[in-house]
């Protein structure tokens, strides 16, 4: 189980005007800016969880992650992940959980995957019959096995995204954290990489946070979301009653002759918004229609939750 | 213990077949450290030219002297150089994620993951200058000693690394490119000078604070003079010591790391 509570992070960080005329005066006198990357996020998951963390750029998804994951120290809070600190760094702990960050790969570049694995193997202490079976079964539902011994530089982006998720499921972890598994991935191989983590979790059943920026993943993969929006949960809850926050609400779709934008209306304000968006604009378009899920996502993102 | 050994033989394998992918850095590094032995031995052969003692040593004793840091300096070319030039961009990038998430000490597999190939024909030229200069000494010496030198000498390995270790480490407040690294290189020529000639404050700077004295002349001095407890004393409580600051101030470090975001 992971148990968050009141958990905060802030980083500092030192201002400079540009050029060398700001660069001089930072030598003398440095601004400091204190960023809140995560403020008070309090929240609980289950084992057997699988659970889509959302967040635009820069709202504390990864912060959150890295600090789950043992990498980054938080300024204050608590966190118990199978009942140890994560930041405490805990053989035990490290054992039994996994990151998968789309953007750094873990695999030894120059080497044939299976290489890695093998240090992997001696690494995570996977006695040969569980490491047998286990790349076994990963090669074949992933559908890699021919090329676990090709060197990974070689390999195609998402050939090499199966290789780190290989890679990092080897050891059976409890606990694990996506961060933009299908990142830069095409149509094809992200459906792959989804199917592959669906079946995962429903025969190992371990507790994944999922961060993603295609809606696809985690409408796909999380029965429950968690929106995050400047460091601050602004959404905890299931995938399906979020469509329910913005039930009063219709979505239109305006084009002009220089734009296409998108607003949201209370139902009771239709008829008044349009006639004038009519009047101030040359319109050539417009549909109404109920907001989708990307786009209540994308509202709350953007603007938190209104209140009716 | 067993484990380490049995990941480290992996990294071993691993540098191995890597190396062997580039032979043209691979024949430059032979040549370039050719050279820098080369400089070394003539520049203590063209000096005693002209005096028959440097700091108390003769011919023979100085090369012995020399023998041993450039064995020193081979073994930190071959087992650590690699990692110490990569760790200042792992901090600064954000890359030491995946390090701190295996159940093993990411400051093992830091140090020692890249084991440099290329340099083990430099580190074997090395080891036969230095026993050529052993087996050259007209006085003698036993099986014993030479062990003890060897010892000292692999401590001194550790003392080159925990000094280096503290001139990059800044780099987790600073974040600037190479940290102090460059100071090391400058002040790492102490390194290549009896410590006999450093007095008052430049003594204690050179065996105390950063004790580049510590690393191939304590050792010599011992092969030389014999076995002197108060030396073995110094070695131990210095290289003790510095290695408890390098723990501490990694681990400060990774208190402060932020992990530049992906």
């Amino acid at each position: 189980m992971i148990e968050v509570k009141n958990l905060r992070k802030t980083f500092i960080s030192h201002r400079k005007e540009p050029g060398l005329k700001g660069s001089l005066k930072a030598l003398f006198k440095r601004e400091k800016v204190i960023k809140e990357a995560l403020k008070s996020v309090s929240f609980k998951i289950q084992q057997g969880e699988i659970v889509g963390l959302i967040g635009a750029n820069g709202a504390g998804k990864t912060t959150l992650v890295k600090i789950l994951a043992g990498i980054v120290h938080p300024t204050s809070g608590e966190a118990t992940i199978l009942g140890f600190k994560p930041w405490e760094r805990d053989n035990n702990y490290r054992r039994q959980m996994s990151l998968i960050m789309g953007q750094k790969a873990q695999v030894w570049w120059d080497l044939p995957a299976l290489d890695s694995f093998l240090l992997l193997k001696e690494i995570y202490q996977i006695d040969d019959f569980l490491f047998k079976k286990n790349i076994e079964f990963l090669a074949d539902t992933l559908m890699i096995k021919d090329q676990l011994k090709t060197q990974v530089r070689k390999l195609s982006l998402g050939e090499r995204m199966k290789i780190e998720l290989m890679a990092a499921l080897l050891h059976q972890p409890k606990v694990i954290f996506l961060d933009e598994p299908t990142i830069g991935l095409d149509i094809s191989a992200q459906k792959a990489v989804r199917e592959f983590m669906r079946n995962y979790q429903s025969e190992f059943k371990p507790i994944t946070i999922l961060t993603s920026h295609y809606m696809e993943d985690i409408k796909e993969l999380c029965p429950r979301i968690m929106i995050i929006k400047e460091g601050e949960f602004v959404y905890d809850g299931a995938l399906s009653e979020v469509q329910k926050m913005m039930g009063d609400e219709k979505r239109l779709t305006v084009t002009t002759k220089e734009k296409t934008f998108k607003v949201n209306v209370r139902r009771s304000e239709l008829g008044s918004t349009t006639s004038e968006l009519f009047k101030s604009n040359d319109i050539l378009d417009l549909n109404i229609h109920d907001p989708s899920v990307n786009d209540i996502i994308e509202s709350i993102m953007n603007y938190g939750i209104k209140s009716p | 213990m067993k484990r380490y050994l049995r990941l480290y033989f992996f990294f071993l394998q691993f540098s191995f077949s890597k190396a062997l992918e580039f032979r043209i850095d691979f024949f430059f590094r032979i040549a370039m450290d050719i050279m820098y032995y080369f400089v070394n031995i003539a520049l203590f052969k063209i000096l005693l030219l002209h005096t028959p003692l440097i700091a108390g040593w003769n011919e023979e004793q100085m090369m012995i002297f020399v023998g041993c840091y450039l064995l020193v300096d081979a073994i930190n070319m071959t087992v650590f150089s690699t990692n110490m030039w990569w760790l200042p961009f792992y901090i600064n990038r954000g890359e030491l994620d995946y390090y701190l998430i295996r159940p093993v000490s990411p400051l093992f597999f830091l140090s020692l993951r890249e084991f440099s190939a290329n340099s083990f024909i430099n580190l074997m030229i090395a080891a036969v200058f230095f026993f050529h200069s052993l087996f050259s000494y007209s006085q003698d010496w036993n099986l014993l000693s030479l062990f003890g030198l060897i010892i000292l000498l692999i401590n001194g390995s550790l003392i080159y690394y925990c000094i280096q270790m503290l001139m990059i480490l800044p780099v987790f407040w600073t974040q600037s490119a190479k940290g102090f690294i460059d100071l090391f290189y400058t002040l790492g020529l102490a390194m290549e000078r009896p410590d006999r000639i450093f007095k008052g404050w430049l003594r204690v700077l050179f065996t105390v604070v950063l004790p580049f004295g510590l690393i191939a002349s304590f050792p010599a001095r011992i092969f030389i003079e014999g076995f002197n407890l108060q030396t073995i004393f110094h070695l131990i409580l210095v290289t003790s010591g510095l290695w408890i600051v390098v723990l501490s101030v990694w681990r400060k470090g990774l208190k402060s790391y932020s992990s530049a975001s992906s």
